[in-house]
């Protein structure tokens, strides 16, 4: 499949310009010259492709002393545009699993391959480069930056990738537009509703066309009424944009909406 | 300039906070200012006072600052006349003017004591010595009229005191001549005088060079002192004396001065501690506040490492904010100085007199230039420093710790 325009359009200036920081590893634009190049050649995609890979991933936490294992022998396929619900109990590994898949964390084992890319070798930077291109994260208690505004908060995504000014406002415009905000712009986070503000955190994860969205348990902090708005918008957006969502939540009505239910019981998949 | 505007804008998350480690900052670089410009205003003085008194540069015979003088005036400038003229029309030189030291008993008929003379040129030396040479009573010497004109003195405050000297008094001085014989001369008191040493004011005795080289039976000068345009001609001037005239010795200004250079050194000690003092509590001030913005921003600093914020982009707002702080306390400081200064030229605050002196002096703080420059740049430096050390450990922590921080 082949990355978004825009996104090879960064990648190009990034090199071109050598900007520290930007440039994303040589692996990486490897990767995306390969995925280009298939995509130019077969045309428009026919075939659903992995977004997200995890092969045999395991991972351990160290608890006084002792290793707690928080995923064994995982192995997944999450298919580009699905929207995935990860549940189970508290400590099944929901979490755990989202921060791999999110590049939060490293697994002790295993292969994880987001957007064809094979993330086990790459270092912190290439990592960090890796999520500011291709994932969107929205957090449970939405984790906005409390001194920008809404519109900086959607904007600071586009700011990292060094998108030009101009087209960073059309974009965030757009964006808040869709997720209703627009007359929003100026306030700042504290002066929303939870809901408006997980409206925002999602306007922020979705306005660089992220290939992969996490969201972990977005709708926990929600009333009934701004949860289901929010699982919609959501939904709605990963839709249009084409965006892998995989969201870790225990509430049914969010499952209730996926395309898939991943279901996790001590760290194994059932 | 985004990541500076996050930064402004993070500065003003706590403003308390903010505001307090901003008046630290201030207070520091305030007294760095104060202080270093209380010290250079010290040093000028001093620097005026020391060369007002032996002049910018002092000429003698070649022996005559390493050796002492088997008979008076034995190492003496016969020629001083001609090498004063030569010497003036260089145009950095303001005048140079000759001097006799000599000593001897100074008597009122009853009591003597003591002296330690020096014969002045008076057309000249009155006017340069200006503020630094205090008359308490009569009047400064002046050129003698004539061959009968009467010969005059002017006596240090404490030799006064001990002598029950006051203007008019007739006393008479005894000197050894050139030739090791001992001569005398009845002396009218003209004037009353401090230096501000209550040791050399014990001793000290003007007459005119003529009255000193009548007693000693001379024609010579002791020196000449040579006062130059300003201080900074000091070495050219006495480099090209020195090509010209190889068999004689001249000294700066600093070479004599040793109180200037004692108090120099000591000022330098204390001013400096105290600088780095306050460069030490801006740090801490500085580094306090930003560790507590660290731990309070963990969640924050988590996500935004999510997003794809490199950890070196982090510490450079941390430090930005350092920066902001440190400018923001450096500039208040700078205020506080300024009108510090100011207040003390318009209020006319005096110091105490300091350690072996008999009068004060003005409370003055100097402004300057390069002084305000070092002290805004090191406070700036150390707070941009400091807010970036601190900023390191907010970076250190993984992101998932750091987004489930609390």
């Amino acid at each position: 499949m082949s990355p978004p325009s825009r996104l090879k359009g960064e990648y190009r200036r990034a090199e071109h310009e050598g900007e520290p920081g930007t440039s994303p590893p040589s692996r990486l634009k490897g990767e995306y010259r390969r995925a280009e190049h298939e995509g130019a050649a077969s045309g428009a995609p026919t075939m659903r492709t992995a977004a997200v890979t995890i092969s045999g991933v395991s991972k351990a936490y160290v608890m006084g002393g002792n290793p707690v294992p928080a995923l064994r022998d995982v192995n997944l396929v999450i298919d580009a545009g699905d929207f995935v619900a990860l549940t189970g109990p508290s400590g099944s590994g929901k979490s755990t699993l989202l921060n791999l898949c999110g590049l939060l964390d490293r697994a002790d084992s295993g292969k994880i391959t987001l957007d064809s890319v094979d993330v086990s070798g790459l270092d912190s930077e290439q990592l960090t480069v890796l999520r500011r291109e291709r994932l969107g994260f929205v957090f449970q208690n939405f984790n906005l930056v409390p001194v920008m505004s809404v519109f900086e908060n959607v904007e600071f995504p586009l700011f990292l990738q060094g998108m030009p000014e101009a087209e960073r406002k059309d974009r965030v415009n757009r964006t808040l537009a869709r997720v209703g905000l627009d007359a929003f712009a100026k306030r700042r986070p504290d002066e929303l509703s939870g809901g408006q503000r997980q409206r925002v955190a999602i306007a922020r994860a979705l306005v660089k066309s992220a290939r992969v969205v996490i969201a972990d348990e977005p709708t926990a902090n929600l009333d009934s009424v701004n949860a289901a708005q929010v699982v919609d918008l959501m939904r709605a957006l990963a839709r249009d944009e084409g965006t892998t969502c995989i969201i870790a939540t225990h509430d049914p009505r969010v499952s209730d909406h996926c395309d898939r239910v991943v279901r996790l019981v001590d760290g194994v998949l059932q | 300039m985004k990541w500076l505007l996050l930064a402004f804008k993070n500065v003003g998350r706590n403003r308390r906070r903010a505001l307090i480690t901003i008046v630290i900052t201030a207070v520091g670089t305030a007294a760095i200012l104060i202080g270093g410009g209380f010290a250079l205003y010290t040093y000028q003085s001093l620097r005026e006072s020391a060369a007002r008194d032996t002049g910018h540069l002092v000429l003698a015979h070649k022996d005559y600052f390493d050796r002492e003088e088997d008979t008076p005036m034995a190492l003496g400038l016969p020629d001083y006349q001609a090498l004063k003229k030569e010497l003036e029309r260089d145009e950095r030189v303001r005048v140079a003017l000759p001097r006799l030291q000599f000593s001897g008993l100074i008597s009122n008929g009853d009591k003597s004591s003591v002296f330690i003379g020096t014969g002045v040129d008076a057309r000249g030396e009155f006017q340069v010595k200006g503020p630094f040479l205090k008359i308490l009573d009569g009047q400064v010497l002046v050129p003698p009229e004539g061959p009968g004109a009467p010969l005059e003195v002017m006596l240090g405050a404490q030799l006064a005191k001990q002598l029950n000297a006051t203007p008019g008094t007739v006393l008479t001085l005894l000197s050894t001549t050139t030739q090791g014989s001992l001569n005398a001369l009845d002396v009218t008191v003209r004037g009353i005088f401090s230096l501000g040493v209550p040791e050399i004011d014990k001793r000290a005795v003007y007459v005119t060079i003529e009255t000193a080289q009548k007693l000693l039976l001379t024609d010579r000068a002791s020196e000449l002192a040579i006062y130059l345009d300003g201080t900074e001609s000091t070495d050219p001037v006495r480099d090209e004396i020195l090509a010209k005239h190889p068999d004689r010795a001249v000294r700066t200004w600093e070479d004599q001065a040793y109180y200037y250079v004692a108090v120099r050194a000591l000022y330098n000690r204390i001013f400096g501690l105290l600088g780095a003092i306050m460069v030490v509590i801006v740090l801490f001030a500085v580094s306090n506040t930003m560790a507590m913005a660290v731990v309070e921003r963990t969640r924050e600093i988590g996500t935004l490492r999510a997003l794809g914020t490199l950890p070196a982009q982090i510490t450079r707002v941390f430090a930005m904010e350092g920066w902001v702080i440190g400018s923001a306390g450096a500039l208040l400081g700078v205020l506080v100085a300024v009108g510090v200064a100011g207040l003390s030229l318009v209020a006319g605050f005096e110091m105490p007199p300091p350690p072996g002196r008999s009068v004060g002096y003005p409370l003055n703080i100097n402004i300057d230039g390069s002084l305000y420059t070092v002290a805004v740049v090191t406070v700036v430096i150390a707070s941009t420093i400091a807010a970036w050390l601190m900023s390191r450990q907010a970076v250190r922590k993984s992101i998932v710790e750091a987004l489930t921080h609390v």
